[in-house]
C-alpha cells in the first residue's frame, strides 16, 4: 500500500447512555474533535467512511441520516460494517483511499448509540438455520472457546481477572473512558456476577455509546507534517470461518489474527513485536481475549501469557504497555471501538494521548476483532517510510 | 496529485449475475456462490487468484447483523482480507477500485446481493429515514420518490403519460426481467402507490446477487479489455427539504469527480452507453440531466432496472452491463450509475471504457 499516516483523532466522552445528544450530535463531536486535533476545516475533508453496527439500533444505512455529522454532505461518504472488526475495517477503507491517489484528506468516524437499541437483539441477527439457536451473542460463544483455551494454555481465573483490573486501572487516567474503577481488584472481579462459565460480569466489555474519528492524509500531505504524523506501515485484515463447529478451538488457535499479524510484520519489518512495540492497543471484548491475543500476536509463547499479565509486562510501566485508555474492556461502542484503538495508537505517536501518553511512543499496534474471530492488524511507526 | 493516474489500469475482469426473481427459492450465501463461480470462470480465474473482497449489503434488508458473514464462505474470504461497504453494489466496486489504486491488492472481487421478498422493502426503509422527524411521519424511500415525482410534475399534465409511457417502453425492452408487461394505458390505470406513482411506472424489486473481478493492470479477453477509467460518489442531504428534489445535485458532483479523473470535458459526446439505476421513469431525466449525456448516449439498452432488480446491487449490475457494452463494441465509454437512499440521496457512478 502506498505511505499514508493518520494527522489527527477525536473522541467523545463514552459512557452508558449519551442522552444528551443524538446520533449526528454524537458524531460531531468526535469528527470535529479529530479536525481540531489535525488542524484543519471541514473543507479540507475529501471523503468520509462511517462504521456503525445498526441492527444494534435497529437502523438501516443509519450514514444517511447522521452522515451530515460528520460533514459528509456533498462528499463521498460510504459505510463500512464488518461486525466487532467495523471500526478498523473503516480505518483500513479509510488508509486505501487516502492511498488510492483519489483523495488527499479521509475522515474517518465510528459510532455506536447502544442505548437506543438492543444489542443482543442484534447480536441474535445470526445464520436463521443453523447458529441462532444455539451460539448467538457474544457470551456464548466466548464461554465456550474461553473454556478450551484455559484448559489447554493453563490460564486461570486470576490471570483473566488481573486484565480486567489492568484495563479499568489504566481507563482511569484516560478522561474519555466508561468504565473508570482505579480502585478496582482481582477479588471484585471474581465476586462479580458469574454470567457464562467462566465469565464474570467485570470480564466482559460494556455497552458504550460514544464516537470516534481518525484523519487519514495522504503521503504528500502527511509529509508536510513533519513530524505530526502517525504513519500506518502495514495494514491486514483476515476473516474467518463464521460456523461456531467449523472452527474449533478458535481462541486457542486464532488463526485469523496470526496470520494477520504475521503478515503485517512482515511488512513492518517487525521479527520481536514484544520488545519493537512500545504501545499496542488490542481489541480485547473479553479479560481472556486479551491474554489470548497476546499469544497469537507473538508477544509471547504458547501457555505464557498468563506470566506476562502477572509479572505486569503489558502493564503501563511495562515493556509492552497494552491498552493504556482502558481497552474495550473499558470502552466498547462496537462501530467505533475498532476506530478508537487505530485513534489511541495514532495519539500515542502524536504524543498526544494526555495522562496516559508512552512515554516517546514510536512504534505502536492496533487490532480489531469480531466474534467469528475476523482480525484486522494495524502497524503504525513515526518513522516516515 | 494527478487524478487521472489514480486508477489508471483498473479492469474489469469478468462477473455475472442471477436473473432477478420473487421469490429466489435459494438463500442468500447460495446465490451470492452462484454468481462468484460464475464471475471467475468469466475472468478466466481460480479462487486462489484473488486477493480480496469486497461486499454490498444492507443489514436491515437481509435480517443479520453483519450480513457479510452469511457470505464469507462463498465469496472466498476465509483467512483472507474482506470487508463490507454497506450501500449500492457499486459504491464497493469504487472501493474495491481504491484498493487496487492504493497497491493494496491486484484482483479483488465484488459481491453484492439482496433479498426484497424476505419482507416489505419500502417499510424497511422508513427505518433509514431520520427517526426523529422523518420515520414518525411514515416516510419511507417510495414516499420521498413520490414527493420528489410530484415536485417534477408540478402542473405538467403530459408528464405522467410520458412517464407511463417511459416505463412501458423499457418494461417491453427487458429481457428475461420479472416485471409485467404493461401498455401505457395499463400504466396509467395501475394503482398509485406514492402519488403521482403507479405501480405500473415501477422498476419490479426481486431477489439477486451479482459479482464483479476488478484487477490491476491485464483484462485482455477476447472482447477486448475494459478500464475504469473514473469514478465518483457523493451523499447528498438526507432531509427532503434541505434540498431540491427536482435534480439530482449529488449525482452531478459525484460525475465530476469521475470525469475530472477520466479526462472526460464534454460528457454529451462521451458515451456510447449509459446504464442507469433508475426505479422510476422520472428519476431517467434527472439522471441524464445531472450526467450530462447526450442524445447519441443510449440508455438502458437492455430495460435498466426495468427488467427487475434486488436491493444493494443495481449499480454493480451497471457496472457489468457497461462493461458488456464497450468489450461487445457497442462503443468506446460507457457510465454505469448506482445509487441508494431517499430521492437519490447516496450517489455513485464509474466510467468504463475500452481499451
Amino acid at each position: 500500500m502506498n505511505p499514508i499516516a493518520v494527522i489527527g483523532t477525536g473522541q467523545t466522552k463514552h459512557s452508558k447512555a449519551r442522552l444528551d445528544v443524538s446520533q449526528p450530535e454524537l458524531i460531531r463531536e468526535a469528527a470535529s474533535a479529530a479536525l481540531q486535533d489535525a488542524d484543519i476545516g471541514p473543507d479540507d475533508i475529501d471523503a468520509v467512511v462511517i462504521s456503525n453496527m445498526e441492527m444494534f439500533e435497529g437502523r438501516a444505512f443509519p450514514e444517511l441520516w447522521a452522515g451530515e455529522g460528520a460533514y459528509a454532505f456533498g462528499k463521498p461518504c460510504v459505510k463500512v460494517a464488518t461486525g466487532g472488526t467495523s471500526g478498523t475495517s473503516a480505518c483500513i477503507a479509510g488508509f486505501h483511499q487516502a492511498a488510492s491517489g483519489e483523495f488527499d484528506t479521509v475522515l474517518v468516524v465510528g459510532f455506536e448509540k447502544h442505548s437506543e437499541g438492543h444489542t443482543q437483539t442484534g447480536m441474535a441477527l445470526v445464520d436463521p438455520f443453523w447458529d441462532r439457536a444455539v451460539a448467538s451473542g457474544a457470551l456464548g460463544n466466548f464461554a465456550l472457546s474461553i473454556s478450551q483455551y484455559m484448559a489447554e494454555r493453563g490460564v486461570t481465573e486470576e490471570h483473566a481477572a488481573q486484565v480486567a483490573v489492568k484495563a479499568r486501572r489504566n481507563a482511569a487516567n484516560n478522561p474519555n473512558a466508561h468504565l473508570q474503577m482505579p480502585d478496582l481488584t482481582v477479588d471484585d472481579v471474581l465476586a462479580s456476577r458469574m454470567l457464562a462459565e467462566p465469565l464474570h460480569l467485570l470480564d466482559m466489555c460494556p455497552q458504550s455509546d460514544g464516537a470516534a474519528a481518525i484523519v487519514v492524509a495522504s503521503e504528500e500531505t502527511a509529509r508536510r507534517r513533519g513530524s505530526q504524523a502517525a504513519w500506518v506501515r502495514a495494514a491486514t485484515t483476515r476473516h474467518d470461518q463464521p460456523y461456531l463447529g467449523d472452527l474449533d478451538r478458535r481462541l486457542v488457535t486464532m488463526r485469523a489474527l496470526r496470520d494477520a499479524a504475521q503478515a503485517a510484520y512482515t511488512r513492518a519489518g517487525i521479527t520481536d513485536p514484544l520488545r519493537e512495540f512500545d504501545i499496542a492497543e488490542i481489541y480485547e471484548p473479553a479479560s481472556y481475549a486479551e491474554l489470548a491475543w497476546y499469544e497469537a500476536l507473538g508477544f509471547c509463547k504458547e501457555g505464557e501469557a498468563g506470566r506476562l499479565i502477572t509479572e505486569g509486562v503489558t502493564a503501563m510501566d511495562g515493556e509492552l504497555p497494552v491498552n493504556p485508555s482502558g481497552g474495550v474492556l473499558s470502552t466498547n461502542p462496537v462501530g467505533a471501538s475498532g476506530v478508537i484503538r487505530v485513534a489511541e495508537a495514532s495519539a500515542q505517536l502524536l504524543g498526544r494521548a494526555g495522562a496516559h501518553q508512552v512515554a516517546g511512543a514510536a512504534t505502536a499496534l492496533a487490532t480489531g476483532y469480531g466474534v467469528y474471530a475476523w482480525s484486522d492488524v494495524i502497524v503504525m511507526r513515526t518513522e516516515k517510510p | 496529485m494527478n487524478r487521472q493516474q489514480s486508477t489508471d489500469g483498473v479492469s474489469v475482469l469478468g462477473g455475472a449475475e442471477t436473473a432477478i426473481a420473487l421469490p429466489d427459492p435459494r438463500s442468500i450465501a447460495e446465490m451470492a456462490l452462484n454468481v462468484v463461480e460464475r464471475a471467475l470462470e468469466d475472468a478466466e480465474l481460480r479462487w486462489s487468484d484473488i486477493d480480496a473482497v469486497v461486499t454490498a449489503s444492507v443489514d436491515l434488508f437481509d435480517g443479520l447483523t453483519a450480513s457479510s458473514i452469511a457470505v464469507t464462505e462463498v465469496v472466498g474470504a476465509v483467512m483472507k482480507p474482506e470487508t463490507r461497504i454497506a450501500a449500492d453494489g457499486l459504491a464497493a466496486a469504487i472501493q474495491a477500485v481504491h484498493q487496487i489504486a492504493a497497491g493494496a491488492y491486484d484482483t479483488v472481487l465484488v459481491v453484492a446481493h439482496g433479498k426484497a421478498s424476505m419482507a416489505h422493502h419500502w417499510n424497511l426503509t422508513s427505518w433509514a429515514m431520520d427517526p426523529i422527524f422523518l420515520q414518525p411521519l411514515g416516510v419511507d424511500f417510495l414516499t420521498v420518490a413520490g414527493l420528489q415525482a410530484d415536485l417534477i410534475a408540478g402542473s405538467d399534465s403530459s408528464i405522467i403519460r410520458r412517464w407511463a409511457e417511459l416505463a412501458a417502453h423499457r418494461k417491453r425492452t427487458a429481457r428475461g426481467g420479472i416485471g409485467e408487461s404493461f401498455t401505457i394505458d395499463e400504466v396509467l390505470e395501475s394503482p398509485v402507490i406514492a402519488a403521482p406513482i403507479r405501480v405500473g411506472m415501477c422498476a419490479p424489486l426481486g431477489d439477486g446477487a451479482c459479482a464483479v473481478v476488478l484487477g490491476a493492470g491485464g483484462g485482455e479477453t477476447t472482447g477486448g479489455r475494459a478500464v475504469i477509467a473514473g469514478t465518483g460518489h457523493d451523499l447528498d442531504s438526507h432531509h427532503p427539504g434541505d434540498r431540491d428534489l427536482t435534480e439530482w445535485a449529488g449525482l452531478r458532483r459525484a460525475c465530476l469527480r469521475a470525469y475530472d479523473m477520466a479526462g472526460i470535458t464534454d460528457p454529451a459526446v462521451a458515451f456510447a452507453v449509459a446504464e442507469p439505476s433508475c426505479l422510476f421513469p422520472h428519476e431517467e431525466a434527472l439522471f441524464i440531466d445531472a450526467a450530462g449525456v447526450g442524445e447519441q448516449t443510449v440508455l438502458s439498452p437492455d430495460g435498466g432496472l426495468f427488467a427487475g432488480t434486488a436491493p444493494a446491487i443495481s449499480g454493480l449490475g451497471r457496472l457489468l452491463r457497461a462493461t458488456k457494452a464497450v468489450k461487445g463494441n457497442s462503443g468506446h465509454r460507457a457510465l454505469a450509475h448506482g445509487t441508494w437512499g431517499p430521492a437519490g440521496q447516496g450517489q455513485a457512478v464509474a466510467v468504463v471504457e475500452a481499451r
